[in-house]
């Protein structure tokens, strides 16, 4: 039995022992303790040390909003966890906890001696040391902050476990299950209505776990909770607990993040640690409670000090005196009945020192009867201990002077500030608030989401009227559903409603330019640091935060805004509201990415798209690159090959026989219907009008403002039916486009559009002996007569129902062929063996990049930067010109898109025969001063072609008009000059794309 | 309807869900006009009803996805019929039949737990799907058509390319299921 452990009282199961580790020690606790009531229920307060000054600091709260006590968790490996909060970590058989931040131990930390020079550390202290001079910012300064930033250790292991997300929709959601909450969703679950009522902690209840003494309707709190619990459940609410909501998106949308193993001593199989639960609700009850406030004074951060409802807490459900000989320092009446509770359990309650005048009587016998001596009108001044707290220094004020201090002796100094309504899901919805004055905190005004709030969190004190609260809301709730919903009356016995007052520091007799009075204890700012920042010209709470950093830790300043507030506003001598409330975002806690990332990680982290011929590259030693979603084969290198070597042999193969290369990638679209080429006239540039039936017709895309959006090979399959190809990146963006003119500009053309993409397997075939492969493969006869360059036609190949195109991206006999895509394997295997006698050479997207440079045909995102018009590409001849209209020719008229000198698309060829490099800047005279004035940049170079030398094509402004001319592209190491030339490296004459005639053999 | 080509073609199979691979159909999106009434003589079956709404007749049975589209299944044998009687509509009922069956797999979704499955990857109210309808929607960022054949019965159909990757969620989420406790 651990020393402060207390017989009888709390919720935790000692009967099924839990040993865990704390800084290499072992400790026993029982089921139901986190590593806080567990290592405070064996006196250990020391927890951690605080992130600047390395002070000693215990847990100051016994929930989620814990600012002090983070530890890091580890069970195995990759399962290591940093800034774990104690006080909501559950403890499990084998937990393995450390404390943070400390070096080279956690009794004893060499950083504390920032906290010695902590005058150094003052508020705007990174602004101010970090300045200069200018050259210190990259080696000392930054390197500095970046260490010094951040608590704990990042995790350098893979996490292995599984993260998890589902949507869930859901009539009413209840945040918060303590009397609100759960009084919430019993009313608001009636008449079928579907209910989910969360909270973060490991049981329903709330406030309720922690105050078992209160009789609801004549049921003690707990037993209450039980049959609620079971009524709930019956009624088909789901109850969801170790579930934080920790974000109010918009349109009542909730995020949700579920714990589901960080309790658990063994992992059960196939379960995630974590799930994201994406809520859409169409009503949300928000009973979020009451965070308690610390009382800021010199010292009270030492570990033993703490909230005066946290030790209630540790006491009633959990069991555990937080110290033996406890002193009070109050301004509510709820701390009153803490020191109630603590001498009851056995202990010695020093004295309750209250900063009020007066109190209400009844308290005052209460602490009589139980010979505890009371102060009041006393302020706290000082604490005295190194690891634990060992004294406060309490002293009477009078007529508003502080007078002579006395120390009292004790082992844990209870505070409480009073209580502030926890508004973070509020504000989330973008929800106004209202300053309460009597109560000196914001209250819940309106919000724009199907919202409403109940309890504490909206003000409410004691537990009937949050229950009856709770209840009017959900039956409000259930209404706004349209439904009736049943709000009971509840009565409660042994409630303990109170009252008190908000404060700024406290007043002291000692210098307040020495104290360490805390406002926000993880990122260690004071009272004087929120002065000093106002003294520096902060006006705004924004700006006071920023320079002092109060309330921007991983807490949100859950306990510090209230107080660093009346601070700031007690220094600009303006009312709170005039100062201003920090935003809270989400998420409400620390949230893993984990489970951010949900089951998107590893092989799943996106979607790989792969074609039917993926599989054959892969086989054949393919390397794939990415393009869009596909993976794509990039070279097919052969054993030593280099990719360079690769694709110098499948440039030159295709050129001196053929190549096959998986096309399937190609965006297409079908476009079917009376007005198909009325549409087609309109969408493209080119005329397609006098296009016959079986041709096809190389059509460029442009937006309205004129400049050049896609491409692609487009063929005329009937009357009224195009076969479009898009580039592989644009297919989606195509048809949307294209869909969006179709249904809001020209709704009354009869033609529809249907993405054909993964219809067909597409396999192109280039090179001088490609007929020769294919002819005796379909009954299509291949000669230059009967099917010419640019044909296309539905037939068989190799006995599949194909659609084919003769095509050339390369400047060879080219052809594409289009089967049913299952097909597509099938279909490459059967020219592969066909191709053997002419030793096909499969290849992959950069011998078609090459290639295809060498010809000067442009590729869309490459030699185009969506600031090129077809004009500034070379290719004015695709415009139909005398077309009525088209997308994007009147943006081809504005001034700028015909004014002289824009970039246009040229061939470069370097003087030194050396390869540019793509990106590279043009000018015209190297000779000029820096900085020089750039002309363009080179778009694509290569050097592994077949051409001989290496070629690029680049955009230099005016250069259709420069041929001949030598520009200049300046490398970090050299100048090279360059010669600009026509983009067409390769066959200008086309010759090559001609079938001969003693090739094609009819079928 | 979807008879599976045999029973241990499972692709997973848990206490929860079981999820295997639809036998090829023929599938074809169908765009139109107002004018229903010659397709739904043509076809022998009725195109009307709200977005979602499902009809079969024989082998065929369509999903109305927009007030212009639908999907029309068919079996692989029937797929001339169909073009045939819409080919004869085309002159006076200008549409657009186009032949998808390659385009698209689907995967069959049985089981006690098959709605919950749906909700891993479908931001959709799946209760809201009544059995014998359908939607356009998206499971795990990739564009589908769920059909609901029973309450704890559905089909994904989705493009090729994407099947690899909504099959992996779909597995894990079967074993996700069959892991906790109902």
């Amino acid at each position: 039995m651990s020393h402060y452990r207390v017989p009888g009282k709390g919720r935790v199961d000692l009967s099924r022992p839990v040993s865990f580790t704390f800084e290499g020690r072992a400790y026993t606790g029982g089921r139901g303790d986190t590593v806080a009531s567990a290592l405070l229920a064996h006196g250990v307060h020391l927890m951690g040390r605080s992130f600047k000054y390395h002070r000693p600091r215990g847990a100051v709260a016994a929930g989620s909003e814990e600012p002090n006590a983070l530890i890091g968790t580890r069970r195995g490996p990759g399962r290591f966890e940093p800034n774990t909060r104690a006080t909501v970590q559950e403890i499990y058989e084998g937990l393995q906890t450390n404390a943070q931040n400390k070096y080279p131990s956690l009794k004893f930390d060499i950083g504390a001696v920032n906290d010695a020079a902590y005058m150094l550390f003052s508020a705007g202290f990174y602004y101010k040391t970090f300045m200069w001079p200018r050259s210190f910012w990259d080696k000392v300064y930054e390197p500095f902050i970046r260490a010094a930033a951040g608590l704990g250790v990042s995790p350098t292991e893979e996490d292995p476990d599984l993260y998890a997300s589902r949507n869930l929709h859901v009539d009413v959601l209840v945040v918060g299950a303590g009397p609100s909450g759960i009084a919430a969703a019993k009313a608001a679950c009636a008449e079928g209505l579907s209910v989910v009522l969360v909270d973060e902690n490991a049981e329903i209840g709330g406030t309720l776990l922690s105050e078992p003494q209160a009789v609801i309707d004549g049921a003690p709190a707990w037993d209450w909770i039980a049959t609620e619990l079971a009524a709930l459940k019956a009624a088909g609410v789901k109850v969801m607990t170790r579930t934080t909501a920790i974000a109010y998106y918009h349109q009542n949308m909730i995020g949700l993040c579920e714990k589901l193993t960080d309790h658990l001593a063994q992992l059960p199989d196939d379960t995630p640690r974590e799930r994201l639960w994406r809520v859409r609700a169409g009503q949300v009850v928000l009973a979020q409670g009451a965070l308690e406030k610390p009382l800021v004074f010199h010292g009270n951060d030492r570990p033993g000090v703490m909230l005066a409802g946290a030790a209630q807490t540790y006491l009633n459900r959990y069991g555990v005196l937080v110290g033996k000989r406890p002193v009070v320092i109050t301004s509510h009446d709820s701390a009153w009945f803490a020191a109630f509770d603590l001498a009851d359990a056995g202990a010695k309650v020093q004295a309750i020192v209250d900063l009020r005048e007066g109190v209400p009587e009844t308290l005052l016998a209460q602490a009589r009867a139980r010979g505890i001596p009371v102060k009041l009108s006393h302020t706290a001044t000082a604490t005295k201990g190194r690891l634990r707290v060992k004294s406060l220094r309490v002293n009477p004020v009078s007529g508003g002077s502080v007078e002579a201090g006395e120390e009292i002796s004790c082992d844990a100094v209870l505070m409480s500030g009073g209580w502030t309504p926890s508004l973070h899901l509020f504000s989330h919805t973008k929800g106004k608030l209202a300053w309460d004055e009597d109560r000196t905190t914001f209250l819940p005004d309106e919000t724009p989401e199907d919202c409403v709030i109940a309890g504490a969190s909206r003000g409410l004190w004691g537990i009937e009227a949050a229950l009856n609260d709770g209840a009017e809301k959900g039956r409000a709730a259930a209404a706004a559903l349209g439904k009736a919903g049943a709000a009971n009356v509840y009565g409660v016995a042994q409630d303990r409603t109170g009252t008190g007052i908000s404060m700024k520091e406290l007043p002291t007799d000692l210098s307040a330019g020495k104290a360490k009075a805390f406002v926000d204890f993880q990122n260690d700012v004071t009272a004087k640091d929120l002065r000093l920042a106002v003294r520096e010209g902060m006006r705004s709470i924004e700006h006071v935060k920023r320079y002092t950093t109060n309330g921007m830790a991983t807490d949100q300043g859950k306990m510090s805004n209230i107080n660093g507030l009346n601070i700031a506003s007690d220094a600009l001598g303006r009312k709170q509201p005039q100062v201003g409330l920090t935003t809270f975002r989400p998420p409400y806690t620390p949230t893993t990415f984990g489970a951010f990332a949900g089951y998107h990680r590893g092989h799943h982290f996106e979607v790989t798209r792969k074609t039917q011929i993926d599989a054959w590259a892969q086989e054949h030693g393919a390397a794939f690159e990415p393009v869009a979603q596909w993976r794509r084969a990039w070279y097919f290198p052969q054993s030593g090959e280099s990719m360079d070597d690769a694709v110098r042999r499948e440039c030159a193969a295709t050129r001196a026989s053929v190549g096959i290369f998986d096309a399937s990638t190609l965006g297409k679209i079908e476009v079917v219907g009376p007005d198909a080429v009325e549409f087609m006239n309109r969408m493209y540039t080119n005329p397609w009008t006098k296009l016959g039936v079986g041709r096809c017709r190389y059509g460029l895309l442009c937006g309205d403002d004129g400049f050049i959006r896609d491409d692609g090979v487009i063929g005329r399959m009937g009357q009224d039916k195009f076969h479009v190809t898009t580039t592989t990146g644009g297919a989606a963006r195509v048809l949307n486009m294209m869909e969006d003119y179709l249904q809001t500009e020209w709704p009354d053309l009869n033609v529809w559009l249907t993405s054909t993409t993964e219809e067909w397997s597409t396999i192109a075939l280039n090179g001088p002996m490609a007929a020769k492969l294919l002819q005796p493969l379909t009954d299509v006869t291949l000669t230059e007569e009967a099917f010419p360059h640019m044909s296309c036609v539905e037939c068989t190949v190799a006995g599949m129902p194909a659609r084919l195109f003769r095509v050339s991206f390369t400047g060879e006999i080219g052809f594409e062929v289009n089967v049913p895509a299952p097909m597509g394997r099938k279909l490459w295997e059967t020219l592969w063996e066909a191709g053997q006698p002419y030793g096909i050479t499969p290849y992959g997207t950069e011998t078609m990049h090459v290639l295809r440079a060498e010809k000067g045909y442009i590729i869309v995102g490459q030699d185009t930067d969506g600031t090129v018009t077809p004009y500034d590409a070379g290719m004015g001849w695709a415009v139909g010109k005398s077309k009525p209209d088209f997308v994007g020719k009147r943006g081809l008229a504005r001034p700028d898109l015909v004014a002289e000198g824009r970039k246009q698309l040229v061939g470069l060829l370097t003087e030194d025969g050396s390869k540019l490099e793509e990106g590279a800047q043009i000018v015209f005279d190297a000779a000029q001063p820096v900085p020089m004035t750039m002309v363009g940049h080179v778009t694509s170079s290569y050097d592994v072609g077949t051409t001989g030398h290496p070629i690029a094509l680049a955009l230099v402004a005016g250069g259709h008009g420069r041929m001949g001319q030598t520009v200049y592209i300046p490398m970090p190491d050299r100048t090279i000059a360059a010669k600009i030339t026509s983009t067409v490296f390769a066959d200008p004459e086309n010759s090559r794309l001609k079938i001969p005639a003693d090739q094609g053999v009819a079928a | 309807m979807n008879a599976l080509t045999s029973q241990s073609d499972f692709l997973a199979e848990t206490a929860a869900v079981r999820i295997a691979m639809a036998a090829p159909r023929s599938r074809f999106s169908l765009r139109l006009r107002e004018n229903l009434a010659p397709f739904e003589a043509a076809l022998g079956l009725s195109l009307g009803g709200p977005l979602g709404s499902r009809a079969s007749a024989g082998e065929r049975e369509t999903l109305r996805l927009g007030p212009d589209e639908w999907m029309l299944h068919t079996s692989l044998a029937d797929a001339g019929a169909v073009e045939a009687a819409l080919s004869a509509l085309y002159a006076t009922q200008p549409h657009s039949l186009v032949n998808v069956s390659a385009r698209e797999v689907s995967f069959v979704i049985d089981g006690p737990r098959a709605a919950e499955l749906l909700t891993l990857g479908c931001p959709r109210d799946i209760a809201k799907i009544a059995p014998g309808s359908g939607r356009r929607t998206v499971f795990d960022g990739v564009t589908v058509i769920l059909w609901r054949d029973a309450p704890d019965a559905f089909r994904i159909d989705c493009w090729n390319s994407f099947a690899p990757h909504i099959l992996d969620l779909l597995k894990t989420g079967a074993r996700e299921l069959a892991a906790e406790a109902p």
